[in-house]
């Protein structure tokens, strides 16, 4: 026995959204209480629909919908405080969070605590845009269970120094080393003291710590790329005498 | 079901029209069949020209069945003036109700990174070797104003000011007819911040 759930004007974003049918939208959605949900938008496409200029990603909304089973149906979309137009390039770093969600939480699976984080790497988007991302990238980690060990070495317990150097092992966490070689992942201590603190200031912190994150993501996104990324670096490489905002995409796509 | 292999083909593949469900296929099929096989020949013939012969245009990217279609070749339009928009059907809409004597460009489509639609898929490179001939004095932006469609018009707007183009906008705002009561807060927000000189 199915039975109908019944949510009203619930926290959410829409990640993403597909025609479905004539005039009908599939949104996955992700809210507050509810996690990641798949919504069908009866008519939204239709040319008389209340909802035509709701229903887009990157806009904070209230909704309502019935689910049984699987596939939700949307009741009702209402504007969650102003709508914010984000430049080009934050739409683009925020489908990659989109998409990174999208990638790696399952349906129905409730996930409060990264709902929070998503809004403030959203909010924080136009202030510091790399550490909003390593940040949101450190929460999805930790909301999956797969938290990364930052402060101590993961064999003895000894506290992370900031001046020392750092091998980090995948899904277990840092080691003391000497000198680096170029198979490993290495980080300076207070790179991933930093990253605990969840201060990302300075150039080369950003930098390792984003190798770090790629190659933790990568554990579990597995082989298929991220989309995002590949359109961001077409976007660099068609940009690549272009002056100003552009410019700055390459050569390091702020998505990892 | 009909008994007919050959009408349940016919059937089958008129469901791939948007809008079309079975009921309206069989009714579709049956009219055809019934009371109008010349025109259905011809629906045929057309169909099938069509879709061999239908391509891109060279210069606009827009749907056309000529190397550069007829927009692009015309003489009288101004070259000077660049409008972009996302899909053909934007073009016929522009034609149809404004003064527009320009050219156009397509995209085809609007920034979708999630479903992999980048600047290569857009044709952004065409674009921007179409900018760096100098020939465009204005560029017009008219993609949806959507969030992917503004994405998409700041990039493209990148593009321009980097080869030294002025660009424009065209402009949001209440329609014609309409209450503000009844308007969405999004576009009664852009059309105050876009208020003119009277």
């Amino acid at each position: 026995m199915t039975h109908t759930t019944r949510v009203s004007l619930e926290p959410a974003w829409i990640l993403h959204q597909h025609p479905y049918r004539d005039s009908s939208l599939l949104l996955e959605v992700f809210s507050q209480e509810y996690g990641r949900v798949g919504l069908i938008a009866r008519g939204a496409r239709a040319a008389r629909s209340r909802w035509q200029s709701q229903l887009q990603i990157l806009r904070p909304l209230a909704l309502s919908w019935n689910l049984r089973g699987e596939l939700g149906t949307l009741t009702g979309a209402e504007p969650r405080g102003r709508v914010v137009m984000f430049p080009g390039r934050q739409v683009l770093c925020a489908c990659y969070l989109n998409e990174l969600l999208l990638r790696l939480i399952t349906r129905l699976d409730p996930h409060p605590e990264l709902f929070s984080a998503y809004e403030q790497a959203v909010d924080a988007l136009a202030d510091n845009e790399e550490q909003a991302l390593r940040l949101f990238e450190k929460r999805l980690l930790q909301a999956l269970g797969y938290g990364l060990l930052l402060d101590h070495e993961y064999d003895n317990g000894q506290p992370v120094e900031e001046q020392g150097l750092y091998e980090y092992h995948l899904e277990r966490g840092p080691v003391r080393r000497e000198q680096a070689n170029p198979d490993g992942l290495f980080l300076q201590g207070s790179s991933l003291l930093s990253l605990h603190r969840d201060e990302l200031q300075d150039v080369r912190s950003g930098r390792e710590v984003k190798q770090l994150m790629r190659a933790a993501l990568g554990l579990y996104l597995g082989a298929r790329p991220l989309r995002t990324r590949e359109v961001l670096r077409q976007l660099s490489s068609l940009s690549r005498n272009a002056p100003a905002d552009m410019a700055t995409l390459s050569p390091n796509s702020p998505a990892g | 079901m009909s008994g007919s292999r050959l009408i349940g083909r016919l059937i089958e593949s008129l469901r791939c029209l948007p809008g079309v469900g079975p009921k309206s296929a069989q009714r579709m099929a049956f009219h055809l069949l019934e009371y109008n096989r010349d025109g259905g020949r011809q629906l045929a013939e057309a169909l099938s020209m069509a879709m061999e012969q239908v391509g891109n245009c060279s210069e606009c990217r827009t749907l056309s069945e000529q190397t550069i279609c007829l927009l692009c070749s015309n003489d009288q339009r101004d070259r000077s003036l660049l409008c972009v928009v996302e899909t053909p059907a934007d073009v016929q809409a522009l034609e149809q109700s404004t003064g527009y004597r320009g050219v156009y460009f397509v995209l085809m489509g609007h920034l979708s990174p999630l479903d992999g639609i980048g600047p290569e898929a857009l044709g952004l490179d065409l674009l921007e070797a179409r900018l760096a001939s100098a020939e465009v004095k204005e560029l017009i932006l008219a993609t949806n104003p959507t969030v992917e469609g503004e994405a998409t018009a700041h990039f493209v707007s990148e593009i321009a000011r980097a080869q030294g183009v002025r660009t424009t906008r065209i402009a949001h705002g209440v329609p014609m007819g309409g209450e503000l009561e009844y308007i969405d807060g999004g576009t009664l927000s852009h059309a105050f911040a876009g208020r003119q000189e009277v």
